[in-house]
């Protein structure tokens, strides 16, 4: 299983740089793990790329790998999470939300999708909204 | 409210479900006063899409008025009549920056899942299964309308519902078919599908400057509206002669079309009867999830270096792909679900000005509840059924 992610943002290196270290954009797994964090500028009008690696890689032992893969709680997925809730609220102000996903992309969230149809109050606090 | 929900494969039934609210500042809630069938929905209906969950509310070709908006939309208000498009677009990633709004790169928050299918992430799609975001469709009494400061387009005049709903889909689907075409006026274009998809396909056709437009399908009152409303000049009916490709080139004096559009998708028949038979069971048994017999006879009947326009849904993989005969002749592919926000405003001008009247396809106008009956209807083509619209 790789141990690097990546994703391009359509905004300059220096408003990334400035977003990736804002409160306001979290990226709460990436900060956990041991991972290193590089930008660079993407060619032409395509913005600024984002690259993670995981330090010490994903996690150790066949056996872990395999429940995680099947919890869906697996490393690499939780930062690709991070880096695309990061990329939503940067770009759009907003963590897209919908019925089925009311929390916004997770991997958790996958294979237990609420279905596409409003929420109740109380599944609505539930998510946290 | 009522809602027309998935409950299992070729079962749909109207629901009391909980009121949309907003969920984000750039939400918005429409009260629905149109919304329609999609062929695309009985993609869902026959159980050939994954990721669809019990209690999805289906539908997302729709319009209606706006209740209530959140702070982020600052270009609707309460009492704008609105037609909303399929696809949902942020409008600030770099594919809406160029257009291409149907690979919203945000608006899907099940994007990871996409990503695992497709190689990417899609945009998200209303009432369209979770692999498009598992957001909640228009065959409702509400909606609630993500990045709504984006999609929704004002209506200001005062045109019915009917000429303007379909700009939601089907109409800039079709459109955007026979574009790919690059039509400059004398081409032959042929249309596999006279389903509403293929009959806007053709009347755009017809539009942009085609000579002659040849319809394909195995229904005959289909083919009979093309050729009166649509204005296709020639049409094959397949269950009469299955050799498609055959006619088509007797049709074009042995050159082929010079772009083939595929109306059809992953659900298509072939005139062949052990053909459909094959194919059927292969998708049965889950070897293939996309049948191939329209999309075949369209490459093999396009003329060489010509042009074949992929508008049809197709989900997965398909078995017997030629591309032998793709290669050899030199043809190019153009695919895509629509960027419908693209062509809104030029087709609304078209619809104005009286250049078409989209609601030629509408054969069936039913009340919300009877969403499941409409369903079953325009699945087995009974009673003409070409285009259902419900109202909630």
């Amino acid at each position: 299983m790789g141990s690097k992610a990546a994703i391009t943002l359509l905004r300059s290196h220096e408003e990334v740089r400035r977003l990736w270290n804002s409160p306001e954009y979290p990226h709460e797994y990436i900060d956990a793990v041991d991972a290193s964090v590089t930008f660079r500028d993407a060619p032409g009008d395509r913005g600024t790329e984002i690259h993670v690696e995981l330090e010490r890689g994903a996690p150790r032992g066949k056996l872990r790998e395999a429940v995680q893969k099947v919890v869906g709680s697996a490393s690499l997925a939780k930062v690709k999470d991070d880096l695309r809730r990061f990329k939503q609220r940067a770009e759009t102000g907003e963590l897209p939300r919908s019925e089925g996903t009311p929390e916004g992309e997770r991997a958790e969230r996958k294979l237990k999708q609420h279905p596409a149809q409003p929420l109740k109050e109380s599944e609505l606090e539930k998510a946290g909204l | 409210m009522r809602a027309n929900v998935w409950s299992g494969r070729n079962t749909v039934q109207v629901e009391n479900v909980p009121d949309p609210k907003l969920l984000n500042d750039r939400d918005a809630i429409v009260k629905i006063t149109s919304t329609a069938i999609c062929g695309s929905d009985l993609h869902m209906y026959d159980g050939y899409i994954p990721t669809m969950k019990k209690g999805d509310i289906l539908g997302h070709e729709f319009m209606g008025e706006v209740v209530e908006v959140g702070r982020g939309v600052s270009n609707l208000q309460a009492g704008d009549r609105v037609v909303v498009p399929f696809p949902i677009a942020c409008g600030d990633c770099w594919f809406c920056r160029h257009e291409l709004y149907a690979a919203c790169e945000n608006s899907n928050p099940n994007g990871g899942l996409a990503e695992k299918m497709f190689g990417h992430p899609t945009a998200g799609i209303f009432g369209y299964s979770h692999l498009t975001g598992g957001y909640a469709g228009g065959q409702a009494e509400y909606a609630r309308v993500p990045y709504a400061d984006v999609g929704p387009f004002k209506v200001e005049d005062d045109l019915p519902d009917e000429q303007v709903l379909f700009l939601s889909d089907i109409f800039p689907t079709g459109y955007m078919g026979a574009e790919f075409c690059e039509i400059s006026g004398g081409e032959c274009i042929a249309v596999f599908g006279a389903g509403p998809v293929g009959q806007f396909a053709i009347a755009s056709a017809v539009m942009l400057g085609a000579e002659r437009v040849i319809a394909i399908d195995h229904v005959d009152y289909r083919l009979e509206m093309a050729r009166n409303k649509a204005g296709a000049t020639d049409t094959i009916n397949f269950r009469e002669d299955p050799d498609v490709v055959e006619q088509l080139k007797l049709l074009t004096g042995g050159r082929g079309p010079d772009a083939v559009i595929d109306a059809v998708g992953m659900e298509a028949v072939s005139g062949h009867v052990p053909v459909h038979a094959a194919e059927r069971l292969k998708q049965a048994a889950r070897a293939e999830t996309d049948r191939g017999a329209a999309l075949r006879d369209a490459i093999l009947a396009c003329r060489p270096g010509g042009i074949v326009s992929i508008i049809g849904a197709y989900g997965g993989l398909m078995d017997k792909f030629p591309t032998g005969a793709l290669m050899n002749k030199g043809l190019s592919i153009k695919t895509g679900q629509c960027h419908v926000q693209r062509y809104l405003k030029p087709l609304y001008e078209h619809v104005k000005a009286g250049h078409i009247d989209p609601s030629f396809v509408v054969t069936h106008r039913l009340e919300l509840g009877e969403a499941p009956n409409g369903y079953e209807t325009f699945k087995h083509k009974e009673d003409n059924c070409v285009k259902v619209v419900l109202k909630p």
